[in-house]
């Protein structure tokens, strides 16, 4: 991003429609870049999957099936793997222009479809915890820059460690037995109790979906079982979010224009506030934005033992089949939330920071 | 009015959190007292309107021409009936379902006559048109299970009878016309919505949304991440007495299934291993049986691999230096030594009296014959199935230990089977740690083994290395006769463990863990468990 600022007009104005202008010519720009990463990525996805030493055919298909040269014929060319790898990478790119990340042969579905079923699992669990994890790690980071040396920071300090040291799987599978199996305070596993109708999909974010259809009884349901998952994921991003912000700010906290506003007597709070937090923004607003992109890609182990039927679970069935296309889907995927959240972080500082401006 | 607004933030913060806490809680509570659909889930126990099993997943498909898991085989089995079938207690004798046959002497003739008044899930009657299309179009697609009909030709002979002929003696086509696979389909229904009994067809997407069968149950949904849902045919009129007017099937991983079934949240776990079988809380039940799984080393015979493995005092070492007693310790509750490559609950098994047996001096004598001293081996086996819950990793390691104390020297070499199954396929692994499931309910299945049969192969064991095996193998592909046929494979059996390039270690402990409210469990080799056999206590 370019940290220029816009230049004055013929009467010295810096203005807002000029701003908007140089706003809309930014955000083209990165889609462009966008564009040609994802190209990339595409490229560098499918190179990866077909290095894997091993046969997708053989690992499709069964143990008799895979010995019978007309059906791996067949497999071979119903998935296009019967011609050279450029013929099959451009055969992918064709039917990606289209939005067809083509059919999985482990599910036999598109695999857009299954992506679809899939990220909006994830999205709903990964959209609680970074907004909990945020708000709480953000607070603690920034209690904990405030009261520096303290009992405080030193409390906070160890919580954020602790935090970020426990394995994601442990906490869950720990979570799991105590709030599910030993206090019967959670409901088991899966999105919804067995007997209790998905809502009609909109978003195939049940909480929401269950909401716009009205259905109370649901949402409740849908909300219940997202609390122990998010719980987990919370945890662990909450520590990672304590520790930076409390750096960032103890950064900012050292800064003359700080030290300054202090001894014009400001009040401690406005200093804080005013000053301090929105000069750390820039920084923890990024690491937000990253922290958001790995919960939506590395949840695995969370997703398995909440037998939550999310990305990260498709992830690991597709590459430890050898399932391709799913792999790439997933990839691509992935791709695309980090370049969506790169570019809401990005355009975001503009708005924290004043000094941050897109230059013409 | 600072104070008053932060006290209103403070406020709406802690209202926040009790309003998320009672949500949380609430919902917890809300299972416990059942919702929609009859169910009385949650904390509670199950009745005869819904049952919950969990197991992990790996369905493709619940298209019976396509499907080849064992998750599919679950579901398939109860929305699809086959013509013949077995009872849920007795894995060798074929009994009739949508039909009763005949065969000739040669057991190259089949003729099936359909049973009258049988009907699929929308009322219309099943007939001899219905099943030579549902084997036709398996045959015809091409698919995973398209070899269980392989050189069988399918011709209706009127409306209620169908002829299966065959060019050789065929006396398993009734034991693989009973698979899930050979399920009967409506064909009117399949046609209509894309089927044909060549790769022309186009009904999977029609079939994973809703059952074209005569089974006990319909497809309700199928989630291929999630669940399965199926509700009962309120048109079947089989043999078969449904209990239950909901199944649920959750895909769940095996130390959730623990949890969930010892609260009672789900009636059925599948998954559970040999060990995990040993810590459970009191309060439910647990059918606990050799499985059908037969976990072996492979030992290549062909010279170009490795000079060493391929002689045979090498293989005589190996067969002596296990313990195979100990192995038992790893597999856990269930396990039981592997007598011979045909599992116990086939016919032909060997008894326990005819196992390999460990023998320290004899394999270290072997071994030095073989020339094994001083000579680094590969043990290569995939390390990321547990097949029937056993880990293979911790198998490999112990037999290589006890190789280590004969004095063979292997190193370990896991992988991914996705990686390593390429190797095992080709023939180029020296001593291979794999597994072997039942493809159909009879014992043929195993002279896959044999030289130059599939297995066999794998093993660097080509045609004509064994006449006297090879005999074996013709006779147990063609005899009928019971008695005889037992005969053949225990023959096979003993010529196998002796002169065999493979090791039949363990078969895996087969654990279904149950609410004790229900009843009706029972282990099979093909579809698992029968779930329109459960039935509340």
């Amino acid at each position: 991003m370019s940290l220029a600022s816009p230049q004055p007009d013929a009467k010295g104005r810096r203005g807002g429609g000029g701003r908007h202008a140089a706003l809309a010519r930014y955000i083209a720009k990165r889609l462009v870049i966008a564009i040609g990463l994802l190209f990339g990525m595409t490229l560098v996805t499918f190179c990866l999957t077909n290095l894997v030493p091993g046969d997708p055919v053989a690992a499709a298909l069964g143990q008799r099936a895979a010995d019978d040269p007309e059906t791996v014929a067949r497999f071979r060319a119903e998935y296009g793997l019967d011609q050279s790898l450029p013929a099959q990478y451009v055969a992918y790119l064709g039917r990606l222009i289209h939005f067809d990340l083509g059919t999985s042969w482990q599910t036999h579905r598109p695999v857009s479809a299954d992506l679809a079923k899939a990220v909006p699992a994830t999205m709903e669990i990964a959209f609680g915890a970074i907004v909990c994890a945020a708000v709480i790690g953000i607070t603690f980071g920034a209690w904990s820059a405030y009261r520096r040396g303290r009992l405080t920071d030193q409390s906070l300090r160890l919580v954020s460690l602790v935090g970020i040291s426990l394995p994601t799987f442990w906490t869950a599978i720990v979570c799991f037995y105590v709030f599910y199996y030993r206090l019967g305070w959670a409901p088991g596993s899966g999105r919804l109790t067995p007997g209790v109708a998905a809502p009609p999909r909109v978003t195939g974010m049940y909480t929401v979906d269950a909401l716009l259809a009205g259905e109370w009884r649901t949402f409740v349901d849908a909300s219940a079982h997202l609390a122990l998952p998010t719980l987990v994921l919370t945890l662990y991003t909450v520590g990672l979010l304590t520790r930076f912000s409390r750096t960032s700010i103890l950064e900012v906290l050292d800064q003359d224009y700080v030290r300054a506003a202090k001894a014009k007597g400001l009040p401690g709070r406005t200093v804080f506030f005013r000053y301090v937090l929105r000069g750390a923004a820039v920084p923890i607003l990024t690491v937000v934005g990253l922290a958001f992109g790995s919960l939506l890609s590395g949840t695995v182990l969370v997703e398995s033992i909440f037998g939550w039927p999310g990305l990260g679970s498709y992830a690991y069935q597709a590459s430890s089949k050898l399932d391709l296309l799913a792999v790439m889907g997933v990839g691509l995927v992935v791709g695309l939330v980090y370049l969506c959240v790169n570019l809401v972080v990005d355009l975001a500082y503009g708005f924290i920071d004043p000094r941050v401006r897109v230059g013409r | 009015m600072i104070l008053t607004k932060n006290l209103r933030i403070r406020a709406a913060a802690v209202i926040g959190a009790a309003a998320l806490l009672t949500s949380a809680c609430g919902g917890a509570d809300d299972d416990s007292g059942g919702s929609g659909g009859g169910q009385t889930g949650g904390g509670g126990g199950s009745d005869a309107a819904q049952i919950v099993v969990d197991t992990t997943f790996d369905i493709k498909t619940v298209d019976p021409g396509r499907e080849y898991e064992p998750t599919g085989q679950i579901l398939v089995k109860a929305l699809y009936d086959t013509l013949l079938t077995f009872a849920d207690d007795d894995t060798t004798t074929v009994i009739p379902d949508l039909a009763s046959y005949e065969s000739n002497d040669d057991q190259t003739e089949f003729t099936f006559t359909v049973a009258e008044g049988r009907v699929f899930s929308d009322g219309t009657a099943v007939t001899a048109a219905d099943a030579v299309f549902s084997l036709q179009r398996l045959q015809g697609l091409k698919g995973n299970p398209s070899f269980l009909l392989d050189g069988v030709t399918v011709t209706e002979v009127d409306e209620m009878t169908l002829k299966l002929t065959t060019a050789e003696p065929s006396p398993a086509l009734p034991a693989i016309l009973a698979t899930p696979s050979c399920g009967i389909l409506n064909s009117k229904v399949v046609l209509e919505n894309g089927g044909a009994t060549d790769e022309s067809d186009q009904a999977e997407q029609f079939l994973n949304e809703t059952s074209a069968g005569s089974g006990p149950y319909t497809l309700d949904k199928l989630d291929a991440a999630s669940e399965a849902i199926l509700v009962k045919n309120p048109k079947y009129n089989g043999p078969q007495t449904p209990a239950y007017d909901t199944v649920i099937l959750r895909n769940t991983e095996p130390a959730t299934q623990k949890m969930n079934v010892e609260r009672g949240d789900s009636q059925v776990a599948l998954g559970l291993s040999g060990d995990m079988i040993d810590s459970l809380a009191e309060g439910v039940e647990v059918e606990s049986v050799p499985s059908a799984t037969v976990v072996f080393l492979l030992i290549n015979s062909d010279a170009a691999t490795s000079a060493v493995t391929a002689k045979p005092e090498f293989v005589k070492a190996v067969k002596a230096a296990i313990d195979y007693d100990s192995l038992l310790e790893i597999a856990g509750r269930g396990a039981a030594q592997a007598t011979g490559l045909v599992p116990s609950v086939f016919l032909g098994a060997l008894p326990a009296s005819e196992a390999l047996k460990y023998d320290a001096d004899a394999a270290k004598a072997a071994a030095e014959a073989a020339g094994a001293a001083g000579q680094k081996l590969t043990l290569s086996f995939p390390n990321d199935i547990d097949p029937t819950g056993l880990n293979l990793t911790t198998l490999a390691e112990r037999v290589q230990a006890q190789l280590a104390a004969v004095g063979i020297d292997v190193d370990l070499a896991p992988a991914p089977f996705a990686t390593e199954v390429d190797a095992y396929r080709d023939g180029k692994e020296q001593i291979g740690l794999w597994y072997w499931n039942p493809d159909y309910m009879d014992p043929a299945n195993y002279l896959a083994f044999g030289p130059g049969q599939t297995v066999g192969l794998r093993a660097g064991w080509p045609a004509g290395a064994n006449t006297a095996i090879e005999e074996l193998v013709a006779k147990g592909y063609t005899t009928g006769d019971l008695a005889e046929r037992k005969t053949v494979f225990e023959e096979w059996g003993k010529a196998m463990n002796a002169d065999g390039p493979f090791v039949p270690l363990v078969q895996p402990g087969s654990n279904v863990v149950y609410q004790p409210t229900v009843t009706g469990v029972y282990y099979n080799p093909v579809w698992l468990i029968n779930v329109a056999g459960l039935s509340p206590a």
